[in-house]
């Protein structure tokens, strides 16, 4: 009565190297954009969690979006990381320092070359959301097996300094209170208008150690789709946000070819992109992207 | 037991979980059942609304690992047309996830090796999961921050949207709750949080509510001749609730909560908590 198998989906778990990964698997089911039947030949995709949200994403826009790229032929695959949704292990107290950090880089990494072997696949695009982006870069940096990154909301800053000389229950509040987030856009400002100062340098909460490794992604001529959500207006005048520095101008410099960042801004959604709007929007650039630089053919090297 | 294709066993221990699809009228419910030999008694954890299901999972999957290692089986799964199982968020009422619930206690009292069956739910699993104890299917029932009708549900799940939103938009475009519920009475379908809310989810909950025996002042345990604990959870039970920062309370110790709770279950279903060793 109870199966791990339907139609166009099986639950299916990556167990080597004593870490075990439960995870979800959408059957390529569709035809590429060349007319070519899905199959095992074309590339995966992989979601990886953002930050605790189990393997689904909010409003279970991931479980859309694979879906929708299968039906395309894309086989895709959503596993919780150790620690999350369904997967043992233990997690620290700080997830957001622990990913910034690139905390599952070598697991996920580990675990991408698995399901390509297992799999038989030649092999695939990382799929990461927020701090999801930051452990797909990660991984991607030090994984053959990677072929392309599709990033939503990336960040490239650590959290501000401010926070270690505060009590932990006053940056909790300042974190989540609405007068908090007043008083954060207000030292938000102050610090921009202090890096409008100097200007063409990293900011002093760059995350180096990540920007990086998008270095390396980007020397080893990996392809990356990015999404941006809108910007939240500003609070009190938007006239120092002049000064905001552009990490996405910064690392479209690091390019080696002119094409290989695609940078799409999509409207009438928020940071999930879990709304129809960014749902839709997603899905559309996502699958014209996936058939550009991995049309099935190819058996996962990218078109250049 | 059904035939279980792959064993998922934690590689720390000899706990095995059994993630699975369920069939239901028109969709297919994703289940893990935390299977222990020779349970002393089982659980149906039936869980939170949608919107609060990606904050809590964690702690909920760690409280269905605590019940399991104190030999107590447990049964979680996810509602139709929400998180793994499968189905349309906005075709969906209370009473199908009502039948969600009916179904899967109604499986696990089939089960082998005859153990008492408690339903758990959490916020609106509480009121679904109190329904279905009112039918007379489970020998107790356990109800964690449960509100008397699942209007209050939708409600406080609309608010909390609300919030963050607010700051992501400009001043003209900021809508307060009520221009929402607004919506909802007069018949449309509202998006929150990337689930597409039915006018019809919305009228149904407006009398959707807890069977009366349970209402306050009434004594339910009384009136059933069953087990039942009603417990009030405050903010320091988020991400169970509503009002934790992600990234920063998934990993906190939750014994406070656990302890006294499966000590309940085990003296009111007169049962042994026997600890799973290796």
């Amino acid at each position: 009565m109870i199966s791990s198998t339907l139609e166009t989906r099986e639950l299916i778990t990556l167990g080597g190297g004593g870490v075990l990964l439960h995870g979800t698997y959408h059957k390529a089911t569709g035809k590429t954009a060349n007319g070519a039947a899905g199959s095992t030949k074309n590339i995966g995709v992989l979601f990886l969690n953002a930050l605790s949200t189990p393997r689904s994403l909010i409003g279970e826009s991931g479980v859309y979006w694979a879906t929708s790229f299968a039906a395309r032929g894309y086989p895709s695959f959503r596993f919780d990381l150790p620690g999350l949704g369904d997967s043992y292990g233990e997690i620290p107290n700080d997830l957001v320092k622990f990913a910034d950090g690139g905390g599952w880089a070598t697991i996920a990494s580990s675990k991408v070359k698995e399901l390509v072997h297992s799999r038989g696949l030649p092999g695939v695009v990382m799929f990461g959301h927020c701090s999801g982006a930051t452990t797909a870069i990660y991984a991607a940096s030090r994984s053959r097996e990677c072929k392309g990154l599709i990033l939503m909301d990336p960040y490239f800053n650590l959290p501000r300094s401010l926070t270690p000389s505060l009590r932990p229950g006053l940056v909790l509040w300042v974190r989540s209170s609405k007068t908090g987030a007043l008083m954060r856009a207000g030292y938000d400002r102050i610090r921009e208008f202090r890096e409008a100062l100097r200007k063409e340098k990293l900011p002093a909460n760059a995350n180096l150690n990540l920007l990086a490794r998008v270095k390396q992604v980007v020397a080893n001529g990996v392809p990356i789709l990015i999404f941006k959500a809108p910007k939240p207006p500003a609070v009190g005048g938007s006239v120092l946000h002049a000064g905001d520095f552009d990490y996405f101008d910064y690392i479209l410099s690091l390019a080696e070819r002119s094409d290989q960042f695609t940078i799409k801004e999509i409207d009438d959604t928020d940071h999930s992109f879990s709304n129809r709007a960014g749902r839709l929007a997603v899905r559309q650039h996502s699958e014209a992207w996936l058939s550009e630089y991995f049309p099935e053919t190819n058996s996962g090297d990218v078109i250049q | 037991m059904p035939v279980l294709t792959q064993t998922h066993r934690n590689p720390a221990n000899t706990l095995a979980e059994y993630p699975g699809y369920f069939p239901v009228s028109g969709a297919h419910l994703y289940t893990v059942l935390h299977q222990v030999e020779n349970p002393v008694a089982r659980v149906l954890l039936v869980g939170p609304f949608a919107p609060v299901r990606h904050t809590s999972y964690r702690t909920w999957v760690q409280w269905a690992r605590y019940l399991a290692t104190n030999r107590i089986e447990v049964l979680r799964f996810d509602y139709r047309g929400v998180g793994e199982s499968t189905g349309s968020f906005e075709e969906m009422t209370l009473e199908s996830w009502t039948d969600d619930v009916r179904c899967l206690a109604k499986w696990l009292r089939k089960q082998e090796r005859n153990a008492p069956l408690l339903l758990h739910g959490l916020e609106l699993g509480g009121l679904l999961a109190a329904r279905v104890f009112h039918e007379g299917e489970a020998d107790a029932l356990m109800l964690w921050s449960t509100p008397t009708d699942a209007n209050q549900v939708l409600r406080s799940a609309l608010k909390h949207w609300i919030g963050p939103l607010q700051l992501s938009k400009r001043e003209g475009e900021r809508r307060p709750p009520s221009h929402y519920f607004r919506l909802l009475d007069e018949g449309k379908n509202v998006e929150v949080e990337g689930y597409e809310w039915s006018a019809e989810l919305w009228r149904q909950s407006l009398t959707f509510a807890l069977p009366a025996p349970m209402v306050p002042p009434n004594d339910p345990a009384a009136s059933y001749k069953r087990p039942v604990r009603m417990v009030t959870l405050g903010k320091n039970a988020a991400p169970l609730v509503y009002g934790a920062v992600p990234g920063y309370e998934e990993n906190k110790d939750f014994s406070w909560l656990f302890n006294p709770n499966s000590h309940w279950i085990a003296s009111n279903l007169s049962v042994r908590l026997e600890a799973v060793h290796d």
